[in-house]
C-alpha cells in the first residue's frame, strides 16, 4: 500500500533526524591522520566538477585558459571517457573506486525501494537509534543512530594507505560519511546540511512567495514588521531527543531602522547589522535538545530588503566543522583543524544555493556573492594543504565549476526557453570567469610543484544545455507500459506513484536516468516474468525510445538507451535499473519525472534557470584530462585514472579495478 | 567614585605591568596567588581561630566513632547528627570572614574582568557600538554623530531602535590600536575606547558608563560620561574571551577561582591559618 507523499516528506524521512542525533556513535579516536612513508613521487588530483572539453577547448585556443594551455603542451589535454549515467554520484565513485556502477552500486542520485516503489537517495542512509529510554516527554537512546555510506568497494586513498602512502583528500564527491581512513579527508557533494536535507534555505519576508521544491529546499516565512520589530524562529533538526519529535528551533529578532536601510540581527548571544544587501558572514547557532544534549550549526544572513518589503535569507544551516553533530570527516579532528585556522566554513555537499536562486529567492547577482565565498574558502584551504604537502596523493576538489554551469547555461545560448537578453548581456560570461578561476587556480598549483609530483587535472563529465525536460512515466504511459488505476485521468502529480496500477504496469521510470521492469519476485507487485519474457521487453522498450523523436524539434530524445547487462560489470549489477537512459544534447529527465511523477505532456520546455545539465549519453558527455607528463591511453576514462594511481605509487592493482593506467 | 576608580585601576595596571605581553595565565596566576593569600591573612584575623580548631577536632573525634562502633546503628545516627550540628557551627564560625572578604573580593572580580572578560577586537572584525540613551530620550529626535579615527571604520548609518531607545552602528577595526571614538551632542563631545589587536594580556573596557553609581562601580574600566550627556551607557560588543587550558576553552572566574582555593590551601600551614 502506497501513501502518497510529497518531496518534502520524503527529503525528511530519507535523510533527516537520526542521522544527527547519532552523537557520539561515530566520534572514535583522534588519530594522526597521513600513511608514514615518504613517496619520491607525488600526485595531486584537481577535480573541477562538470569542466566541459569543448568550452575548455575553445577557451584554451583563444588563449583565456594559459595554465591549461601549458599543461596541454607539457603533458596533453584529452577529453575522458565518463560513467553510465554522467551524473556526479555515479561519474565520483567510479574515479573512487576504479570500478564502475555495477561495481560500487551508485546508479543515480536516487535508487527506489522495490518492496515500496518509493524513492531514496542512493549515497547515504541513516538509521534512528536501535534501543531508547523514554523519560517523560524525551526519547534517550541509548544506543546511537548511524549513518551509512552506501558507496561499495574499498576507496583509492583506501588502498593506499594499506601501502602505507599518505593522501588528503579534500571534499571528494560521493564520500559522505567519508569511509573509514587515518588519512585527511573532508566529505563533499553529499554532505547533507544540519538538518539531514541536501539544503534548505530560510526566507523571511513580508510578501507571500511560493517555493518551488522540484529543484531543491527552502521555506518561505512570512513575517510582520511591528514597531520597526520583526519577531520570528530559525527551524533547525529534529529533535528525536522528544517523543513527538519537533523541529528544534531557536528564537530571533530583527530591529529596523525607521528610515536607514539597516537592520541589526539579535539571535542567541549575538548581534550584528547588515546593511541592505549585506551577507552576514558565517554565524554560529545552537540549538538545544534536551538540557545536556545541543548541536551547533552556522548560517549566513543576507538582508535582501529593509522596505518597501522586508526580506531576509537564511542560508541551509551548516554543520559546525568546530564542533561537528554528523561525520564530515576523518580523523575527526581534521575538519575542526580546518575551522580553527579558517573560521567556519562550508560544510554541506554542494554549497551553492541554487535552488534560492531557482526560487528568486536569490538573483543571479547574489547567487555568485555567495558561490564566491565558497570558492575563496577553499582556495585558501588549498594553499594550506599545498603547504604541507610533501608525500603520497592530495585531491582538491571544486563546486563552482558544476553548479555555475547549470545555473548561467541560459546566459549562452538564445534558443534556450529561459534566455533573456538583458541577464545574457550582464551574465554571459559567468561560465568563462568560472574556467578562468579554474585556470588560476591550477597556475597556482603548477607554481608550487617539483619535478616529482605528478598533476592530474580532470571532471567527472561535461556539459550540454538541457532545454527540453523528458517525462519518462508519461511516455511509458503513451505507450501502453505503464497505467494508471484511473485511465481517465490526465496526470498524476503526486510522487511514489500512488495511483500507478501496478497490476497492468510492465516498467517504470525512477531517478534521474533510470528505467525499471515491474519485475515479477523483485518488485512488491511485479507482473513480468524475469528470463525471456522480461529480455525482450527491455530489448523493445530501448529500442522505442531510441527511435523517438521530439515532435517540435524532429530530433532524438534518447541518445542511447543502455541496457544495464550490456554496459555493467560486478556484483551488484542486480540492482541497477533495467535501462539507463542517455539522453541527446539539449535533452534531459523533466524535473517532475524523476520521482515517480506523470505528467500531461511527454516533452516540455525546461524554463528553469537551471539550464545546463550532463544527463546524457556518456559519448556526449565526456569530462576533462590533462596530466603534467605525456600519457598514451587512446580514450581514458574515469576508472583508468584510479588505475593510473595505483601505477604510479607501484601498487598492484586490486581485483575488481576494471581500469589500466594511462602512462602505458 | 571614579576616583575610587581609577585609584583601584591604578593599582591593578601597576600589577600586572610585567606580565602584559605574556600569556594571560602568568598574571591569573599571580593574581590568584595573592588573593589566596589575602583570603588566608582576612581569615585568619577575622576568624575564631581557636574555635575552628575545636570543632574540626570534634569532628575528626565524631568520625573516629563512626568507624569505631560500625555495628551499633543507635550510635551511627547519634555520632553522624553530631559531625551535621558540628560542620554548622564550623560554618558559622567562617561566616563573618567571608562576610569580610565580600567587599574585596568583588573589587577583585570587577577588575578582572576588564582584563581578562573580554578579547580586543582582532584587525579585519566587526564589533557594534551601543548608545543607550537616558529614559525618555528618543533616538529619532536625538542627533548624536559619531566620528572615527583612522584605525576603525563605521560601516552603516545609525539604526536607531525607538522602544529600547538605543543607537548602534557597526564598525570595523582596521588598525592595531587603543582608539577613541568620538560622539557629537550639538557642542558636546564625548569618547569612548575601542581596544584592536591587543591580543595579549590588556585591560579592556566594555562599557563607559553614565550617571548611574551602580553602574560606574561595575564599569571602573573607563572614565563616566559628563553629566550633562543624553546617554546612559556606551558599550562595544567585544568578543568574550575564554582561558585556554590544554584545549579546554574556561571562563577566567574558573581558572580564578580554582587557582585561588588551590594556593590558598596549599599556603594555610605556611601562614598558619586553620580552616
Ligand atoms: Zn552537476
Amino acid at each position: 500500500m502506497n501513501h502518497p507523499i510529497r518531496r518534502r516528506d520524503f527529503i525528511k524521512s530519507s535523510l533527516r533526524a537520526a542521522s544527527l542525533l547519532a552523537l557520539g556513535t561515530w566520534c572514535g579516536l583522534v588519530t594522526k591522520a597521513q600513511g608514514k612513508k615518504a613517496t619520491s613521487r607525488k600526485v595531486i588530483i584537481l577535480g573541477f566538477d562538470g569542466m566541459d572539453p569543448r568550452l575548455t577547448d575553445m577557451w584554451m585556443k583563444e588563449g583565456k585558459l594559459p595554465a591549461f594551455q601549458r599543461l596541454t603542451v607539457q603533458g596533453g589535454f584529452h577529453s575522458l571517457g565518463t560513467s553510465i549515467p554522467p551524473q556526479s554520484p555515479v561519474a565520483w565513485s567510479n574515479f573512487i573506486t576504479g570500478m564502475n556502477p555495477g561495481g560500487h552500486g551508485i546508479f543515480d542520485f536516487i535508487h527506489r525501494d522495490p518492496k515500496t516503489y518509493i524513492p531514496t537517495f542512493s549515497a547515504s542512509a541513516t538509521e534512528d537509534a536501535s534501543k531508547t529510554i523514554r523519560v517523560g516527554n524525551f526519547v534517550l537512546p541509548i544506543k546511537g543512530g548511524t549513518v551509512k555510506n552506501l558507496r561499495q568497494g574499498k576507496a583509492f586513498w583506501q588502498i593506499l594507505e594499506e601501502h602505507d602512502i599518505p593522501a588528503t583528500i579534500f571534499k571528494i564527491p560521493a564520500n559522505y560519511p567519508p569511509v573509514s581512513s587515518k588519512e585527511r579527508t573532508l566529505s563533499g557533494m553529499g554532505t547533507p546540511d544540519l538538518l539531514g536535507s541536501y539544503g534548505r534555505f530560510r526566507y523571511y519576508t513580508t510578501e507571500p512567495k511560493e517555493i518551488q521544491e522540484d529543484i531543491g529546499g527552502g521555506e518561505v516565512h512570512l513575517v510582520y514588521v511591528i514597531g520597526n520589530r520583526v519577531e520570528a524562529k530559525l527551524p533547525g533538526p529534529i529533535n528525536t531527543f522528544k517523543k513527538d519529535r519537533p523541529e528544534a528551533e531557536i528564537d530571533f529578532k530583527v530591529f529596523i531602522d525607521p528610515q536607514n536601510p539597516v537592520a541589526k540581527v539579535v539571535i542567541q548571544d549575538q548581534e550584528f547589522i547588515l546593511g541592505e544587501k549585506e551577507w552576514s558572514g558565517w554565524k554560529r547557532v545552537r540549538f538545544p535538545l534536551i538540557p545536556s544534549q545541543s548541536v551547533t550549526g552556522i548560517c549566513m544572513f543576507y538582508l535582501k530588503e529593509v522596505r518597501p518589503n522586508f526580506k531576509l535569507y537564511v542560508s541551509p544551516i551548516n554543520v559546525d566543522p568546530g564542533n561537528p553533530a554528523l561525520p564530515i570527516s576523518t580523523p575527526e579532528s581534521y575538519a575542526k583543524e580546518l575551522e580553527k585556522k579558517f573560521g567556519p566554513f562550508f560544510t554541506k555537499g554542494l554549497p551553492a544555493d541554487t535552488s534560492a536562486l531557482e526560487n528568486e529567492i536569490l538573483d543571479e547577482e547574489e547567487f555568485l556573492e555567495q558561490d564566491d565565498f565558497v570558492l575563496e574558502e577553499s582556495r585558501a584551504m588549498l594553499d594550506y594543504e599545498l603547504g604541507r604537502f610533501d608525500s603520497g596523493l592530495f585531491f582538491y576538489y571544486i563546486s563552482s565549476t558544476d553548479q555555475r554551469q547549470h545555473m548561467f547555461w541560459r546566459m549562452l545560448d538564445e534558443k534556450h526557453p529561459a534566455y533573456d537578453p538583458a541577464l545574457a548581456k550582464k551574465f554571459g560570461g559567468v561560465i568563462e570567469n568560472t574556467y578562468r578561476e579554474a585556470d588560476r587556480i591550477l597556475d597556482h598549483v603548477l607554481g608550487k610543484i617539483d619535478k616529482d609530483t605528478v598533476v592530474l587535472v580532470m571532471s567527472d563529465h561535461g556539459f550540454n544545455p538541457f532545454n527540453r525536460g523528458f517525462n519518462l512515466n508519461t511516455w511509458l504511459r503513451q505507450n501502453g507500459y505503464l497505467r494508471l488505476r484511473n485511465e481517465f485521468k490526465q496526470e498524476d502529480l503526486e510522487i511514489g506513484f500512488p495511483s500507478t496500477d501496478w497490476s497492468k504496469t510492465k516498467a517504470f521510470g525512477l531517478g534521474l536516468n533510470g528505467l525499471y521492469i515491474n519485475q515479477k519476485g523483485r518488485e512488491a507487485e511485479g507482473i513480468v516474468q524475469p528470463g525471456p519474457d522480461k529480455e525482450n521487453l527491455v530489448r523493445e522498450i530501448a529500442r522505442k525510445l531510441e527511435e523517438f523523436t521530439d515532435p517540435k524539434t524532429g530530433e532524438k530524445v534518447v541518445l542511447k538507451a543502455y541496457v544495464a547487462r550490456d554496459v555493467y560489470s560486478g556484483a551488484h549489477v542486480d540492482e541497477a535499473p533495467d535501462i539507463v537512459l542517455g539522453f541527446n544534447r539539449g535533452y534531459r529527465i523533466s524535473f517532475k519525472s524523476p520521482l515517480g511523477r506523470v505528467p500531461k505532456d511527454v516533452l516540455e520546455d525546461n524554463r528553469a534557470k537551471w539550464s545546463g545539465d550532463h544527463m546524457g549519453a556518456a559519448e556526449i558527455m565526456p569530462g576533462i584530462l590533462l596530466a603534467n607528463q605525456p600519457f598514451k591511453a587512446e580514450s581514458p576514462a574515469l576508472c583508468d585514472l584510479t588505475a593510473t594511481i595505483m601505477d604510479v605509487f607501484g601498487i598492484e592493482k586490486p581485483e575488481g579495478m576494471i581500469g589500466k593506467t594511462i602512462f602505458e | 567614585m571614579w576616583f575610587f576608580n581609577s585609584v583601584i585601576g591604578k593599582i591593578f595596571d601597576i600589577l600586572f605591568l610585567p606580565f602584559r605581553g605574556l600569556s594571560p595565565w602568568v598574571a591569573m596566576i599571580v593574581i590568584s596567588f595573592l588573593t589566596g593569600l589575602l583570603m588566608l591573612f582576612i581569615f585568619r584575623h577575622t576568624s575564631n581561630q581557636e574555635g575552628i580548631r575545636r570543632i574540626k577536632n570534634k569532628i575528626k573525634a565524631h568520625l573516629l566513632e563512626l568507624r569505631l562502633y560500625k555495628d551499633s546503628l543507635a550510635q551511627q545516627l547519634t555520632s553522624q547528627g553530631k559531625i551535621l550540628s558540628a560542620n554548622f557551627k564550623y560554618f558559622s564560625y567562617a561566616l563573618k570572614p567571608m562576610l569580610v572578604m565580600i567587599i574585596p573580593v568583588m573589587l577583585i572580580l570587577i577588575q578582572l574582568n576588564l582584563w581578562f572578560g573580554s578579547h580586543s577586537l582582532d584587525i579585519g572584525d566587526e564589533a557594534l557600538v551601543k548608545v543607550k540613551l537616558m529614559e525618555g530620550t528618543n533616538p529619532l529626535q536625538t542627533d548624536i554623530r559619531l566620528e572615527v579615527p583612522p584605525g576603525i571604520a563605521v560601516e552603516t548609518p545609525p539604526l536607531r531602535i525607538e522602544d529600547e531607545g538605543e543607537i548602534d552602528w557597526r564598525l570595523r577595526a582596521t588598525e592595531k590600536g587603543i582608539h577613541n571614538i568620538l560622539f557629537r551632542y550639538h557642542d558636546e563631545t564625548f569618547t569612548k575606547s575601542v581596544a584592536v589587536g591587543q591580543n595579549r594580556l590588556s585591560k579592556i573596557a566594555v562599557l563607559k558608563p553614565g550617571k548611574g553609581l551602580l553602574e560606574q562601580a561595575f564599569n571602573p574600566g573607563e572614565k563616566p560620561l559628563p553629566k550633562n550627556a543624553p546617554i546612559e551607557s556606551v558599550e562595544i560588543t567585544y568578543p568574550g574571551r575564554r582561558m585556554n587550558l590544554f584545549g579546554w576553552r574556561i571562563h577566567w572566574l574558573i581558572a580564578y577561582f580554582g587557582l585561588s582555593i588551590v594556593f590558598g590551601f596549599a599556603f594555610r600551614g605556611v601562614i598558619k591559618v586553620e580552616i
